[in-house]
């Protein structure tokens, strides 16, 4: 059994009798990437990402696999998986940690709150503590999405770019998660 | 003249090639149609294969290069995702996991519902807490 699953389970699982669990999960988050350079821009998005957030404990987690990333062009998403990221090898990238800045009881109401989350961050084997400013949005219906812009840097994760296109990708790829949770 | 037909030669040879490295940059990314179906499974199963071995079910079912994957079963839910995207999730059987299938809004028929049989064709990615099939389309 895959890690988030079991992670899942075990939130699910979590003794009910202290406290009221406030526990959230999306299948369909979306996460893009983006490398602007001179040369030329990429972009890829993948809308089919998992994320489990407890936000009684804060802990969060979400996963994604590679090779569901899609690009306008089959040559970039080629080289992506095949060069780059290694798809075949390492098919999953996926993030542990925690989130602060809001609380269980304040997801109750409508507003907008700036967190800040960080944890473990996995991409391409390599596990690096990652830390990103963002947004929990608890709209009028009770509704909870939650966004944030970082930077990752390909050479961090171990992910080698040759020098023939070096200047075609970014040495700072700007990852954009957009998440909007329903309750468990 | 003959120094000529050389030079002309050269450059049909350079106009070629560079028309051929444009169309190949240029080039789209291939839907579950335009690409061999690797596997027929139903959703039973094909969920089942990859709770008992995930890394054997990712070779055959993922592969090491772009295939599709036939799935069929009965439709457990569906929901648009953003960027004109919907998923449909196909019955396992677990009420933990389906098989969900990624579709432009466009492709999904109009007379799809929540407890109709279906078959789709898709590009297998892996597994999350659902097996994940992008770039679906329907077999009618």
């Amino acid at each position: 059994m895959n890690n988030l699953k079991t992670f899942a389970l075990a939130l699910a699982l979590l003794p009910l009798a202290t406290q009221a669990q406030e526990r959230y999960m999306t299948r369909n988050g979306h996460i893009a990437f983006f490398s602007a350079t001179p040369m030329e821009n990429i972009e890829a998005d993948n809308h089919k990402v998992t994320s489990v957030w407890d936000a009684t404990t804060s802990a969060m987690q979400f996963s994604m696999l590679i090779k569901a990333f899609e690009f306008e062009k089959a040559l970039m998403q080629e080289h992506f998986n095949e060069n780059y990221m290694e798809s075949n090898t390492f098919p999953k990238a996926e993030f542990k940690g925690k989130l602060a800045g809001v609380t269980a009881e304040q997801l109750k109401k409508p507003g907008t709150y700036e967190v800040t989350v960080s944890g473990d961050l996995t991409i391409h084997g390599v596990t690096k503590p990652a830390t990103a400013k963002g947004k929990v949005t608890v709209d009028g219906g009770g509704a909870i999405s939650a966004s944030s812009d970082f930077i990752v840097k390909p050479e961090d994760h171990g992910i080698k770019i040759p020098g023939m296109v070096r200047k075609n990708i970014a040495e700072e790829i700007t990852v954009k998660v957009r998440l909007t949770y329903e309750k468990m | 003249m003959r120094l000529r037909t050389l030079l002309f030669l050269g450059l049909l040879i350079v106009a070629a090639v560079g028309a051929y490295a444009l169309l190949e940059y240029n080039r789209g990314v291939k839907g579950a149609d335009d690409l061999k179906v690797a596997a027929t499974v139903s959703a039973e199963q094909l969920l089942g294969d990859f709770t008992a071995d995930e890394a054997a079910a990712t070779a055959t079912y993922v592969g090491t290069t772009e295939q599709a994957v036939q799935v069929s079963g009965t439709i457990r839910s569906m929901a648009p995702t953003g960027d004109g995207k919907v998923t449909v999730v196909l019955e396992t059987g677990d009420a933990l996991a389906g098989i969900a299938c990624e579709f432009a809004e466009a492709d999904v028929p109009p007379d799809w519902r929540a407890g109709a049989a279906v078959t789709v064709k898709g590009i297998c990615t892996g597994l999350l807490m659902d097996v994940v099939l992008v770039r679906c389309t329907a077999v009618v």
